[in-house]
């Protein structure tokens, strides 16, 4: 599908510029982390500090007492400092901001590429249709894609919400089954309402990016060629139209999957996710407490810039190198 | 009695591009006379393209002048940067190459003037084609405000960004002058577009594409150049109006006695417009002299091709002879040194393994050709085998996955074919 | 070499139209406004015989590859019809069209946008038969190596895309493609023009054998002239959408009938030395949208032959300035604020007062025309240019119309029958009625 040629552009620009190396190397870290999270945890990230029936034994260091004092087993809000113990500190609740950190670019992540790949899903095939036989098909589909628009994403996100409920789906892992890492959670939760939302309002850039493509391509000489000696749509769709329209829409994708981390971290901060193993829910936890103990919310905030800065180096990098006024053939 | 008026003496100009070093142009000498319309004909790739621009000062990178020189005539102009740059300066010469950009790019629309392929590209939409002509009027009536000064040629008020919002709130400041419109109108009728005073209020996209064709001539004249170099400037056009713009520009060069430099593809324009002509082939003039010299009583294989090839409007119905095989890549490191046309070339001999030198083809020294056929007579015993080249150029062809050759390797077939006597009339 | 096969026609166009409307948008619908379509092809008839070329030749924007695509059914035509082998290829169906689809191919011009530059050369040709299902898998690629050995490739280069090609080479995969399916009919559609003159030569050469190998039937579309001349049997000229001119290739070349074909073929530059020298006449003017064609003959804004009214007298060049004139007093296409020197006269309400009536039209009539005009006219022009002083652009136009309405403008010349006809009131019944003023140049 990606030509010999495209393949050396990558490698080129690659090679050329600093931008997609810390790209790259940014996204396989976080991937990496998203991924070993349960090895890479010090701590259970959903376990809250609490005094336990030996007595204030955990956490060590530095409690702090908001309400009267606790009685036993109750949870009380415990902010750590950064220690060894707890290399980030701790929040609110006395969970390890690290192990957080790790699980939140697991959600993040998930959420992005579940979302972009059920945007794409939608959006392609009704763009291309859309774009390639023209008339009152591409009218009806164009002004349902308009509609969606005309919402902004985030109150449409918000709606949607409040009538499906946050719906949150649990996820084994499959590192905590295979016996690797004891003590951390058997499942994460994944917000549910959340990624088909971010996909309900994101198809609509699939869907006008592949329309107008496909508007392009259909009057390419090869899509009249193969309509003259008797191609189906169909076929001409897949094979002609689909593989030459990828470039842009690849581009797309992954813009979009950085336009959607950010999206569900608007929305877990402003307390929609579902999930509280999110980095937009940890910045607002943090929030409160931001003058005397910013490290609540600042590693989940380096966490996003992070991961949205990765994905844009790699879209940039797609782009310089699919875009065919840079390649150097000029053909 | 002429003079010349431009002489590029050993120009190369090369791309320094991913795959490699290209040799777009390659040691070329050029002589213009004063008044003359000098044609230069040749395939795409060729070189004849970068030969104009290398000339107007319009390289850019990867793209670069590595030797040569340009010289230009003009007494004044040579006494003007004689006292700055007396390295350039010989006699009534002046070395284009040696002088700094600023000064050089000043030349542009008072000493060169260009036209280009592709009207439409060259005017800004949002702004009238009047507007626009006014303001290259404006541009060399303040550049030649005070000739004698380099200063003023380079240093002109051009737009700030200040005098700009001025201008949008004071008309008074506005830099284009009253005479410069109605020069801009003049200009529009002398290259004979009808109603000039309501058509410079129009927009580019209100007029057709031979009108911006003539605007673009207007535009070029604005500064009464020296050399209008023109390239291509009627391949984007249709035939009737193509003749319209070539009638122009004829009509334009008697009347002014402006010295004409076209670059086509076109052999019907070159007879149609020059004087003499060069024939370049590979970066290199191959083939240069009087239009009969090179169209009549031509010496290189290759202008013999390239005439062979073009289908004739009148007479008989023949076949075809074209050049087998396509124009090379020019990229440095699979020229080899050689005659670059010795590939693709019916008559090649031993000969043609090294680089041939410009010979005379006749007594009269204006007739040169860089082809051993201009010493000697073709001769069958000294004769390449038919498939010499395939060897050494199909390894290239592969590393380079550009499989050229294999038009070559049909050609035998081709000639054979039985098809040739039944097909001789016509399909 | 039509002669010596049969007559039938292989294709019959049957006064083919083709409009395009522009998009309309909810703005225009809002307020009423007619689409106004561009009239791309606009009833074309004519026929191809089993074994021939025709040439359909013109400027850009004359509609000669919309008839070509029209022709092929690749876009549904606006009217009219065209009859393929005896059916009429719009009301196919099934596996007629199927079958269709298999005799009639298209070759394109550019060489860059034919060929998907996703797919390799093999897939590329291989794909009509792909499509139809001919053959096993091993028989389709054995076949394509076949075809790329014809048109003069290597058959390892199968694996290549296309961007590894030359145009020329692009070009020959593209018939390479177009022969897959064995059709009787090719549509080449400026197969040459983006190509260098050497290279055209070789197509040119291919195609030529190609025809007499396959039996092929070719409609070939070209603005080149030369190129038509060398490879056609019979020829078409079209002009605005409509063919003005059809003959045999010889014939339509050494003594082209219609204004237009002549200035066509005298517009040609030949690269012979004499060409200085050759007696030429230059085709003025641009050629008008097909948005809104003239009105009668379409060519006759620009022709040099139109038929002047019996009684006037005048030659051919100030009849042409007159009609000129006349066009832009109908079009409103004068400026009336620029006349005089500067605020000479007062145009407050797009009027002259009456005293400076005179001199307005003496300035008028100087800036719009160059030459003299016989005193008669000159009397009816001042009258014309007395009322636009006025304001009166209806009347001014109507006061030039009657004087001078020429037969080209009432009426479109039919092309009418035979071998050789031209669409032009010079060769028809309008000729006969105006014997007495032969054509002045």
């Amino acid at each position: 599908m990606i030509s010999e040629r495209v393949k050396s552009n990558l490698k080129q620009t690659f090679s050329e510029s600093l931008l997609p190396k810390l790209g790259l190397l940014l996204l396989v870290s976080i991937v990496f982390m998203a991924i070993f999270a349960p090895l890479l945890a010090t701590h259970d990230p959903t376990r809250t500090g609490h005094y336990d029936e030996q007595g204030a034994e955990y956490p060590p260091l530095g409690h702090e007492y908001t309400t009267q004092t606790p009685h036993e087993g109750d949870i009380v809000e415990i902010t750590v400092e950064p220690t060894t113990e707890h290399v980030l500190g701790t929040n609110n609740v006395g969970q390890d901001v690290y192990s957080r950190f790790l699980y939140g670019a697991r959600v993040s992540l998930l959420v992005g590429i579940l979302g972009t790949s059920m945007a794409l899903a939608i959006g392609v095939p009704v763009g291309l249709v859309a774009g390639y036989y023209g008339g009152r098909v591409d009218d009806g589909l164009m002004r349902i894609a308009d509609t969606m628009l005309a919402f902004p994403a985030l109150v449409l996100a918000l709606a949607l919400i409040g009538v499906f409920g946050e719906s949150p789906v649990m996820v084994p892992d499959p590192i905590v089954m295979a016996g690797l890492a004891d003590g951390m959670p058997e499942s994460i939760p994944i917000p549910g309402t959340v990624t088909i939302v971010v996909a309900l309002v994101t198809w609509v850039w699939f869907a006008r990016v592949a329309r107008g493509e496909a508007l392009s391509i259909r009057n390419e000489e090869y899509v009249k060629a193969a309509r003259s000696f008797g191609t189906s749509n169909k076929t001409i769709l897949l094979k002609h139209v689909l593989p030459n329209s990828l470039t842009p829409i690849i581009v797309l994708a992954t813009i979009q999957v950085a336009v959607i981390i950010l999206l569900e971290a608007s929305l877990a901060y402003l307390g929609f996710s579902g999930t509280t193993l999110s980095w937009g829910y940890e910045i607002e936890r943090g929030q409160d407490v931001l003058r005397t103990r910013p490290w609540v919310s600042m590693f989940p905030g380096i966490g996003i810039v992070l991961a949205v800065i990765s994905v844009n180096l790699l879209g940039d990098w797609f782009r310089d190198a699919l875009d065919p006024n840079i390649e150097g053939e000029g053909r | 009695m002429t003079e010349d008026i431009l002489q590029v003496r050993g120009l190369s100009t090369r791309f320094f591009t991913q795959e490699g070093q290209v040799n777009a142009v390659s040691d070329l000498d050029l002589t213009i006379e004063r008044g003359e319309v000098f044609g230069i004909v040749g395939e795409s790739g060729s070189g004849k393209s970068v030969t104009a621009r290398s000339i107007m000062d319009l390289i850019e990178p990867p793209g670069e002048i590595t030797e040569g020189e340009i010289r230009y005539r003009n007494a004044d102009f040579a006494e003007t940067v004689g006292d700055d740059h007396p390295g350039a300066v010989d006699g009534e010469f002046v070395n284009l190459l040696e002088l700094p950009p600023a000064i050089r790019q000043s030349l542009r629309g008072t000493s060169f003037s260009m036209i280009f392929q592709d009207p439409e590209s060259s005017f800004n939409p949002t702004l009238t084609v009047g507007e626009q002509l006014a303001e290259a009027v404006e541009v060399q009536r303040r550049a030649s405000a005070r000739p004698r000064s380099t200063r003023a040629r380079t240093e002109s008020e051009e737009y700030s960004l200040g005098s700009l919002m001025l201008s949008t709130v004071l008309p008074s400041k506005k830099y284009v002058s009253d005479e410069s419109r109605e020069r801009a109108i003049e200009l529009l009728e002398l290259v004979g577009i009808p109603d000039p005073v309501e058509r410079a209020d129009e927009y580019p996209h209100e007029y057709s594409g031979g009108m911006l064709q003539r605007a673009m001539i207007a535009q070029a004249l604005a500064g009464e150049p020296d050399i209008l170099v023109a390239d291509e400037p009627t391949t984007a056009l249709d035939v009737t109006i193509q003749a319209q713009v070539l009638d122009l520009l004829d009509d334009l060069q008697k009347e002014t006695g402006m010295t004409i430099l076209l670059i086509t593809h076109n052999l019907g324009v070159i007879a149609r417009m020059c004087d003499r002509v060069g024939v370049m082939y590979a970066g290199e003039i191959v083939e240069r002299g009087s239009l009969t010299d090179t169209f009549d009583e031509h010496v290189h294989p290759y202008t013999e091709g390239l005439l062979g090839s073009v289908p004739d409007l009148e007479g008989a119905n023949r076949r075809l002879q074209p050049i087998p095989g396509n124009v090379p890549t020019l990229l440095d490191h699979e020229m080899e040194d050689r005659c670059h046309f010795a590939d693709r070339c019916p008559k090649a001999m031993e000969d043609c393994l090294d680089h041939p030198p410009e010979f005379d083809a006749d007594e009269r020294g204006d007739h040169e050709v860089r082809c051993v056929l201009a010493e000697r007579d073709y001769d069958e015993g000294r004769a390449l085998p038919p498939d010499y080249f395939d060897e050494t150029e199909r390894t290239a062809a592969d590393k380079h996955a550009d499989p050229d050759r294999t038009e070559e390797d049909v050609q035998p077939e081709r000639t054979q074919s039985p098809v040739e006597d039944s097909g001789g009339g016509g399909l | 070499m039509s002669t010596d096969r049969s007559e039938r026609p292989l294709v019959r166009v049957d006064d083919l139209q083709k409009y395009f409307w522009e998009q309309d948008s909810i703005l225009d619908r809002l307020l009423g406004d007619e689409p106004v379509p561009v009239r791309a092809v606009d009833g074309v008839s004519f026929e191809i015989r089993e074994g021939e070329t025709l040439g359909l030749v013109g400027e850009s924007g004359c509609g000669k590859s919309t008839t070509g695509e029209t022709l092929l059914r690749l876009q549904e035509p606006t009217d009219g019809q065209v009859e393929f082998d005896g059916d009429n290829v719009y009301d196919l169906s099934g596996s007629e069209l199927t079958d269709f689809r298999r005799e009639a191919q298209v070759v394109f011009q550019d060489p860059f946008s034919s060929l998907d530059p996703r797919m390799t050369v093999g897939e590329t040709v291989q794909q009509p038969l792909d499509v139809h299902e001919i053959g096993t898998d091993d028989e389709r690629r054995e076949r394509v190596r076949d075809l790329l050995e014809r048109v003069g490739l290597s058959a390892d280069q199968l694996d290549r895309y296309p961007h590894e090609f030359s145009g020329g080479q692009r070009q020959r995969i593209g018939i390479a493609r177009a022969l897959a399916l064995e059709p009787e009919f090719i549509v080449l559609d400026e197969p040459t023009s983006a190509l260098d003159v050497s290279v055209q030569a070789q197509v040119l050469n291919l195609l030529d054998d190609l025809q007499a190998e396959f039996d092929l039937t070719y409609l070939l579309i070209s603005h080149d002239l030369s190129v038509i001349r060398h490879v056609c049997d019979r020829v078409a000229v079209m002009y605005l959408g409509e063919i003005v001119e059809i003959g045999p290739v010889q014939e339509l070349f050494d003594d082209p009938k219609h204004p237009y074909t002549q200035a066509l073929l005298e517009s040609v530059p030949r690269a012979s030395t004499d060409e200085r020298d050759r007696d030429r006449e230059t085709l003025a003017g641009d050629v008008p949208s097909p948005r809104d064609p003239p009105s009668g003959c379409r060519f006759r804004t620009r022709c040099p032959q139109v038929i002047s009214p019996e009684e006037l007298e005048i030659d051919q060049e100030t009849y042409r300035e007159l009609m000129t004139l006349r066009e832009r007093v109908e079009r409103r296409d004068i400026s009336l604020e620029t006349v005089g020197d500067e605020d000479q006269f007062d145009l407050d309400d797009g009027t002259v007062p009456d005293e400076d009536v005179p001199a307005f039209v003496e300035a008028l009539r100087n800036r719009l025309l160059d030459t003299d005009l016989p005193a008669a006219h000159e009397e009816i022009v001042e009258r014309a240019l007395a009322e636009l002083a006025r304001g009166n652009w209806d009347e001014a136009a109507a006061q030039l119309r009657e004087e001078y309405e020429s037969v080209c403008e009432r009426q479109n010349p039919d092309l009418g029958n035979g071998g050789h006809p031209a669409a032009c009131h010079l060769y028809g019944e309008a000729a006969d009625r105006h014997e007495g003023t032969e054509p002045l140049q």
